[in-house]
C-alpha cells in the first residue's frame, strides 16, 4: 500500500513511546528524528519536515507541561495532527453538478500521467452514470492525440481532437462547444506537459484555460517526484487555480511524499491516486482516514475524535 | 543555513560531537538538493570518518572543511569510469559490418521515447543510418509517437536514412526487436534504437519481459532513462532494473545497465541530486542529459557544474 513503509516506520517510532518508562525531551527527540528521517526518505519536502518537527516541539513543550498531562497521548496526537496537516488542506473536494456541463482541465509536468489519468477519471464518472467525454488539447507531444483516442476508444468514451489544428486553445473551445451542445455533463480537457522554467508553456496553459473556462483544475503529480515538487506545484498554483491533485504511479515502490508536498504548496486535496496503467487503476483518496490507517488504526484510532 | 558553523574557528582536534550536528545539517542540505537519503547518509558517514581526529586549521570554518572533504568524493562518483564515446563504438561496429544496437529502458513517462529520438537526431547529424524499433507494444499511442518523430527527423535531415520498424500493438517486444535487428543488418543500417515500454521496477511480469528482450537480442548498450525529477526512487529503480536483468535472464553472465540518460534536467533548477543518486547506485556514467523537449535538447553531463550546484547554498 501507498506509504505503508512510512507508516510502519512512524508506527515503530510511536511504539517506542510505550516502552519508555520516563518520557522526556530526549525520548521525543529520538522519535522525531526517526519520523523525520522516514518522511525525508519518502521525498516529503525538507521545509515541511522541518516545520513538522518544530510544531511538534512547540506543542509538546516539556518545560510548560502540567503534571497531569498524559505526555504519551500528547505526543501521539500532535504527530497524528501534523501528519494530517501534511495531506489534508482542510477544503472540500470539488463536486460536479448534475445536468450541467462541468469542465475539468488537467495540468501537470511532462510525463506525470495526465493523459492516462484523464481517461481513468472519465471512465470513473461514466460508470457512475454521468454523460462524460474527453478533449485532446495537447498539440505538442508527438502522438498525444492517438494516445488519448486509443484510450478513449477502449473505454468507449466520446472524444474530440485533431491531427491538423495546432492551437490547443482553439481545440479546447471547439470541443467544449460541441459537447455542451450535445448535453455532456463531464467534459475533461487533457493538456500537454509543462514546467515552470519555460514561460511560453505556462502562457499556453493560460490561453487554454481562457478558452476552456474550466470549473475545476486537476494537477497531476508523479508519485516518484522528489524535492523539485514544491517549486513546480507552487508555480502551477500561481498560474491557474488548482482545485485538486491526483498522484500517479503509486503501484510501485514509491511512497509519494514528494507529490504529497503539493498539498501544502497548492492548498488542494488529493482526490485520487493512480495505481497502474489500466483504466481501473484509480483509487479514491481521503486524507484523514488515510493517515489513521497508515498509523495503524488500533493504536491511534481513539485520537481522531479528540 | 551554515552561518553558525563559522564560529568554530579555533584550532582543535575534531571529535564526533563536533561533527555530528553539522553533518546532520549537511545531510539535510543534500536531501534538499534531491540527493537520495541513503546516498546522502553514505557520503556524510565517510566524511565524518575521515575528519574525526583530524586537526581543524585556526582560521578555517568547519563547514568549509566538510565541503572540501565532500567535493572530491562527489566528483569521483559523477565522473565516468568507462568510455562515454558512443560514436567510437558505433563506428567500430560499422567497420565490422553490423548494426550497433541500443535499448532504452526505464519506468513510465520518464522520457525514453523522446530522448531516443533526440539521440537519433544526433546520430543522423553524424551521417549514420538509423532504424527505430517500436518495441513498446503496450502504451496507447506509443507507435504513433515514434512514427511522428521519424517523420520529423526525416524532414529536418533531408537525404538521411531513418526508418521506423513496427509491428503494431500487443506483440512480443523481444521478437520485434529481433526482427528489427535483422532487418537493419540486411538493410545496411548503422544503428538500431530500441524503444521499450515504461515499467515499474516491482512489476515482475514486465521486468521478466524486459530481461527476455535483453537476453534475446544482447544489445550493445542498455541505456536507463531516469528523470532528474525523481527523488529517493532513483536508487530503487536502478537497483531493481539491474537485479531483474540478472535474476530473469537465465544466462550465466547477465547484462546490466551500461549507461544513463538523465532527462528533464531543465525542470529542476539547482536540485540536481538525482544525478548523484543514479551514478552512485550504478557506478555507470550519465551519457546524456535531456534538457528540453526538442531534438537539440541533449547535452553531455557537466560534472563540475553539478558538483557546484550540489554544494552551493
Ligand atoms: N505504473 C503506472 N503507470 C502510470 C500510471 N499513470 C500513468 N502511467 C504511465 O505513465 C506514462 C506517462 O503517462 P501519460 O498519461 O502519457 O503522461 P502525461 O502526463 O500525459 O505526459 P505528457 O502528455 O507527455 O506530459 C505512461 O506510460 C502511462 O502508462 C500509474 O498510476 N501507474
Ligand atoms: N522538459 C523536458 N521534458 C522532457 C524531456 N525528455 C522528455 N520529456 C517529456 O516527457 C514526456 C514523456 O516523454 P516520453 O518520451 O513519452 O516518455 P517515455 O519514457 O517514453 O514514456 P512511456 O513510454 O509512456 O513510459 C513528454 O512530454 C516529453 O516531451 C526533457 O529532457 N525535458
Ligand atoms: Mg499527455
Ligand atoms: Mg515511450
Amino acid at each position: 500500500m501507498v506509504l505503508a513503509d512510512l507508516g510502519r516506520k512512524i508506527n515503530n517510532a510511536l511504539k517506542s513511546l510505550t516502552a519508555e518508562s520516563v518520557i522526556d525531551e530526549a525520548v521525543l527527540d529520538n522519535i522525531l528524528r526517526e519520523i523525520c528521517a522516514a518522511l525525508l526518505e519518502s521525498d516529503v519536502n525538507v521545509k515541511l519536515v522541518q516545520n513538522l518537527r518544530k510544531n511538534i516541539k512547540q506543542i509538546v513543550n516539556f518545560e510548560e507541561l502540567g503534571r497531569g498531562v498524559n505526555k504519551r497521548r500528547l505526543i501521539e496526537k500532535s504527530i497524528f495532527d501534523e501528519l494530517c496537516r501534511l495531506v489534508d488542506p482542510g477544503v472540500e473536494p470539488y463536486k460536479p453538478k448534475k445536468g450541467k456541463a462541468n469542465i475539468i482541465m488537467f495540468v501537470g509536468l511532462q510525463g506525470a500521467g495526465k493523459t492516462t489519468t484523464c481517461t481513468k477519471l472519465a471512465y470513473h464518472y461514466q460508470r457512475k452514470g454521468w454523460k462524460t467525454c474527453l478533449i485532446a488539447a495537447d498539440t505538442y507531444r508527438a502522438g498525444a492525440f492517438d494516445q488519448l483516442k486509443q484510450n478513449a476508444t477502449k473505454a468507449k468514451i466520446p472524444y474530440y481532437g485533431s491531427y491538423t489544428e495546432n492551437d490547443p486553445a482553439v481545440l479546447a473551445a471547439e470541443g467544449i462547444e460541441k459537447f455542451k451542445k450535445e448535453g455532456f455533463e463531464i467534459i475533461i480537457v487533457d493538456t500537454s506537459g509543462r514546467h515552470k522554467q519555460e514561460t511560453a508553456l505556462f502562457e499556453e496553459m493560460m490561453q487554454i484555460a481562457e478558452a476552456a473556462k474550466p470549473d475545476h483544475y486537476i494537477f497531476v503529480m508523479d508519485g516518484t517526484i522528489g524535492q523539485a515538487a514544491d517549486g513546480q506545484a507552487r508555480a502551477f498554483r500561481d498560474a491557474v487555480p488548482i482545485g485538486s491533485i491526483i498522484v500517479t504511479k503509486l503501484d510501485g515502490h514509491a511512497k509519494g511524499g514528494g507529490a504529497i508536498s503539493a498539498v501544502a504548496a497548492t492548498g488542494s486535496p488529493i482526490i485520487f491516486i493512480g495505481t497502474g496503467e489500466h483504466i481501473h487503476d484509480l483509487d479514491p483518496f481521503k486524507a484523514r482516514p488515510f493517515v489513521s490507517k497508515m498509523l495503524g488504526m488500533g493504536d491511534i484510532g481513539g485520537l481522531i475524535e479528540t | 543555513l551554515f552561518s553558525f558553523f563559522q564560529n568554530l574557528t579555533a584550532a582543535k582536534t575534531l571529535t564526533r560531537e563536533d561533527l555530528d550536528p553539522m553533518m546532520a545539517k549537511m545531510r539535510e542540505h543534500m536531501i534538499n538538493k534531491n540527493v537520495a537519503s541513503d546516498v546522502a547518509d553514505h557520503l556524510c558517514q565517510s566524511v565524518t570518518e575521515s575528519l574525526t581526529g583530524s586537526k581543524l586549521g585556526k582560521f578555517t570554518s568547519l563547514m568549509k572543511t566538510i565541503k572540501q572533504n565532500l567535493e572530491p568524493s562527489i566528483r569521483k562518483i559523477l565522473t565516468p569510469r568507462t568510455s562515454t564515446d558512443l560514436l567510437r563504438d558505433i563506428f567500430s561496429a560499422q567497420n565490422s559490418g553490423r548494426p550497433y544496437t541500443i535499448t532504452f529502458v526505464g519506468v513510465n513517462g520518464v522520457g525514453k521515447s523522446t530522448n531516443l529520438s533526440k539521440i537519433c537526431f544526433w546520430l543522423l547529424q553524424n551521417n549514420l543510418k538509423v532504424l527505430i524499433a517500436a518495441c513498446d507494444t503496450f502504451r496507447s499511442g506509443a507507435v504513433e509517437q515514434l512514427r511522428v518523430h521519424v517523420r520529423n527527423l526525416g524532414a529536418v535531415h533531408p537525404g538521411s536514412t531513418v526508418e521506423l520498424f513496427d509491428r503494431g500493438y500487443g506483440k512480443d517486444p523481444a521478437g520485434i526487436a529481433k526482427d528489427a535487428i535483422s532487418y537493419a543488418a540486411n538493410g545496411g543500417f548503422d544503428v538500431v534504437l530500441i524503444d521499450t515500454a515504461g515499467r515499474m521496477q516491482d512489476n515482475e511480469p514486465l521486468m521478466r519481459a524486459l530481461a527476455k528482450l535483453v537476453t534475446t537480442n544482447n544489445p550493445d548498450k542498455i541505456i536507463f532513462v531516469g528523470e532528474a525529477l525523481v527523488g529517493n526512487e532513483a536508487v530503487d529503480q536502478l537497483t531493481k532494473f539491474n537485479q531483474a536483468l540478472k535474476d530473469f535472464s537465465g544466462v550465466r553472465e547477465p547484462r546490466q545497465i551500461d549507461g544513463i540518460v538523465l532527462s528533464k534536467f531543465d525542470t529542476i533548477d539547482d536540485k540536481v541530486g538525482a544525478a548523484l543518486s543514479m551514478t552512485y547506485t550504478t557506478g555507470q556514467p550519465i551519457l546524456f542529459v535531456g534538457t528540453g523537449q526538442t531534438y537539440t535538447d541533449l547535452r553531455r553531463m557537466n560534472v563540475k557544474s553539478i558538483v557546484n550546484s550540489l554544494l552551493a547554498k
